[in-house]
């Protein structure tokens, strides 16, 4: 059952003073976030989760990005949300057991499946994996991997791994968002066992792992839009209190031009995740699409929101000491992290233009 | 004549039947580069059309012949917009912006004195802007002087739409020389029948004329044509932001989105490159496209949360200023980079549609045509000082 409009605006307050503690110790946030039954929200009670939505999730990823909290919150959700959507209903049942992430981009940070790093290989009984899969996050903190490969014929796959398997190794790829941790995944002739399909090989894993993909984007909007709201808070708090020339500088009408266009980016980005993280707990089939508008706005619209942030501040916005950089740098890695605006235009240009040139020409 | 109270998907399927059936069929074609004269005798037409099928006003309450709720207001406006109608600009100010003044601030005697006036086919103007007075419009100088039952006036006003057909206008003029700006103003119905008016066209960059320059000599208005307190004509003014103006927004955006980025989709099928290649090949091309598709849907994503929070009474004041910038700057995007696509064969003049949305396929005068929204209805660089004074709470 989806979550009411008080129950959400609940959740949301405990979540935001949970997250907004002093000094909280990174592992016991996490430990807490797991009691509350935060990390499957969106699994069906069937496979263990409260059986909420993704339009629930999206209050603790808005709440984490304020935040910008350092937590493997995101990677247990995407791994919950791939495993709810296996065929295989055994694969299907660990979506609400153990923390996973999934390793859907190649070595070099592509997302279209034609590029994938990662080969498989059938043995009978079980599937051969080699390979790299890259930009995984919290691949450390992982029980199970949501891999996708593919093979020589081209064919996907999308498999459910024990991080524990012989032949996995991790490699951490420090990124200049240090409130994230993405890792190199490497498999070294690992076995697994084909009962860990989540699904059929070829066109219904491809769909599978598009929907994993779309999932991605949208938390990484919803990240995004609490990252650019806290930032453009601050900044209009600056704005409020720093004074030069005898004034406030919010009342210099370039200063508060860029405090407007946060305003813009921030409320039309808003309303575009929350629509998206909607449209998650409807048909599938309408993902990939909504995904690809989200991913065109809202990762460009809140880095530009934090960019400004940190422009308001000025000289001290600048320096290490300060909070800009860090909302800059996690707003640029959620742009990104699942396929980049540009690829996803071009997409969303592909799915749609057709029917739209039929239809009128 | 459409009723309210029923199913949804009827209503839509009733409006699109009632578009099909009539809306002529080549409208587009026959209107473009028509005299002023006879775009005006086309929207009176359109009109009437609109008048009798019960799709002039669907937002008025219920007693004044509407009674739509507003998710069916929704589908009256998404299907007027899918199925391409004229544009209502004739009695749009009466309609949707003097009929709520009405509802909001004036007397029962005045409502039914003037609202179905409005429902009839009186046209209405807003006397607002003077020439000294635009962003800064509480600056304004237009007097009327309170003699016995009547005010007089005298002053100019400026960018009126539609003064020269105009039966009435809604006047802002200041009654309290000595108050403060924002306190010494009343609002006054106007009949623009009364001598001492004379009205000036003013052609705009985009060709047609719609606006014009109002002068008012010694203009004798009587006492009960002030709507609501005497010098409190600028919170009627700025009345209550009701629903209504959103869903006209709403039917911008859809326009957008069906006659400008998705004609501008299946447009670049026969625009060709250099090379020769159909421009919608070209994946830079494809990719702003599509940068256009996905922001249209941001757009109204927006639009249906501001009209949530009008339904549950949150102060939406500043999303709704918001909502115009992101809507006038995407038009003019759209403009501007279909207008450099299609090179100097965009350059070629043409006769102009006036009577239609912002987007009529000639796409240069639309380019010019789209600088209104930028600047109309509170610049957005004043829209831009209330959404970081309203929202984010900066100084004045």
């Amino acid at each position: 059952m989806r979550l009411s409009a008080e129950e959400r605006d609940e959740l949301r307050a405990t979540a935001r003073s949970l997250l907004g503690r002093e000094n909280a110790r990174a592992t016991d946030l996490w430990d807490e976030m797991v009691e509350l039954g935060w990390t499957t929200i969106h699994v069906p009670e069937r496979y263990g989760g409260a059986g909420a939505g993704y339009a629930d999730v999206a209050v603790v990823l808005h709440e984490l990005g304020r935040t910008v909290t350092p937590s493997p919150f995101m990677s247990a959700v995407l791994a919950g949300g791939a495993l709810s959507l296996a065929d295989n209903e055994d694969v299907a049942g660990l979506a609400g057991a153990s923390p996973g992430t999934v390793a859907l981009a190649s070595t070099t940070g592509a997302y279209d499946l034609s590029r994938l790093t990662t080969t498989w290989q059938s043995t009978g009984s079980s599937v051969r994996l080699a390979g790299e899969s890259g930009f995984v996050l919290d691949a450390d903190l992982a029980d199970i991997l949501v891999v996708a490969a593919r093979d020589d014929d081209g064919t996907v796959v999308a498999l459910a791994v024990d991080a524990s398997a012989p032949g996995v190794r991790v490699e951490h790829a420090p990124t200049v968002d240090q409130t994230r941790r993405l890792f190199t995944v490497v498999f070294n002739n690992v076995t697994v066992p084909a009962d860990r399909l989540l699904c059929e090989p070829g066109t219904r894993a491809e769909e599978l792992l598009e929907r994993v993909l779309a999932i991605g984007v949208i938390a990484a909007s919803c990240d995004a839009v609490g990252v650019a709201e806290r930032a453009m808070e601050g900044a209009a708090q600056y704005a409020k209190d720093r004074t030069q020339f005898g004034k406030p500088i919010g009342s210099f009408q370039a200063v508060k031009h860029h405090c407007a266009n946060m305003a813009i980016a921030v409320e039309a980005s808003r309303a575009a995740t929350h629509a998206a993280a909607e449209s998650l707990d409807g048909d599938p089939a309408a993902w990939p699409a909504g995904a690809a508008i989200t991913s065109s706005y809202v990762g460009p619209a809140c880095s530009h929101a934090c960019a400004l942030a940190l422009l308001v501040h000025g000289g001290i916005g600048f320096t290490w000491e300060h909070d800009s950089h860090l909302f800059l740098k996690r707003a640029k890695l959620d742009e990104v992290l699942f396929g980049t605006p540009s690829w996803h235009r071009r997409r969303l240009a592909d799915a749609a233009f057709p029917g739209l040139v039929a239809e009128r020409n | 004549m459409l009723e309210p109270g029923g199913d949804l998907d009827e209503l839509r399927q009733g409006v699109r039947d009632w578009c099909a059936s009539h809306v002529p069929k080549k409208w587009r074609d026959e209107q473009r580069g028509v005299s002023h004269s006879d775009l005006v005798e086309f929207m009176r037409w359109w009109g009437t059309q609109l008048r009798e099928a019960g799709l002039l006003a669907p937002h008025w309450p219920k007693e004044w012949g509407g009674g739509f709720s507003i998710p069916e207001q929704i589908v009256i406006a998404e299907e007027l917009a899918r199925g391409d109608v004229p544009r209502n600009g004739l009695y749009h100010v009466g309609v949707f912006n003097v009929a709520p003044t009405l509802l909001h601030s004036a007397t029962d005697a005045q409502r039914r004195r003037f609202l179905p006036g409005i429902r009839d086919g009186e046209v209405w103007c807003q006397g607002f802007s003077e020439p000294n007075a635009g962003s800064d419009l509480a600056s304004l100088q237009t007097r009327a002087l309170r003699d016995g039952d009547r005010y007089v006036v005298n002053g100019q006003k400026v960018w009126t739409s539609w003064a020269r057909e105009a039966d009435w206008c809604m006047l802002l003029a200041r009654t309290d020389p000595d108050a403060s700006k924002h306190k010494g103003i009343s609002c006054l119905i106007v009949d623009m029948h009364t001598p001492g008016i004379d009205v000036r066209p003013i052609q705009q960059a985009w060709g047609p004329s719609d606006f014009n320059e109002v002068f008012f000599d010694d203009v004798e208005v009587p006492v009960d044509n002030l709507v609501g307190a005497e010098n409190s004509g600028w919170a009627v003014a700025q009345g209550t932001l009701s629903a209504e103006r959103a869903i006209a927004i709403l039917e911008a955006t859809e326009r957008l989105r069906c006659h400008g980025v998705e004609a501008a989709v299946a447009d670049a099928v026969a625009w060709r490159l250099e090379s020769g290649q159909p421009a919608l090949d070209d994946s830079a091309i494809r990719e702003f496209l599509a940068e256009f598709y996905a922001e249209v849907h941001v757009l109204r994503h927006m639009l249906n949360e501001m009209i949530e929070g009008i339904i549950r009474d949150v102060d939406v004041g500043g999303t709704s200023s918001i909502i115009k910038v992101f809507y006038s700057e995407l038009l003019l995007k759209l403009m501007q980079h279909v207008t450099a696509l299609q090179g100097v064969a965009g350059q070629l003049d043409g006769p102009v549609l006036a009577c239609s949305g912002w987007e009529t396929g000639f796409w240069m005068n639309d380019y010019i045509h789209a600088f209104g929204w930028m600047i109309g209805g509170g610049t957005n660089e004043i829209q831009r000082n209330v959404i970081a004074e309203r929202m984010l709470g900066l100084p004045r």
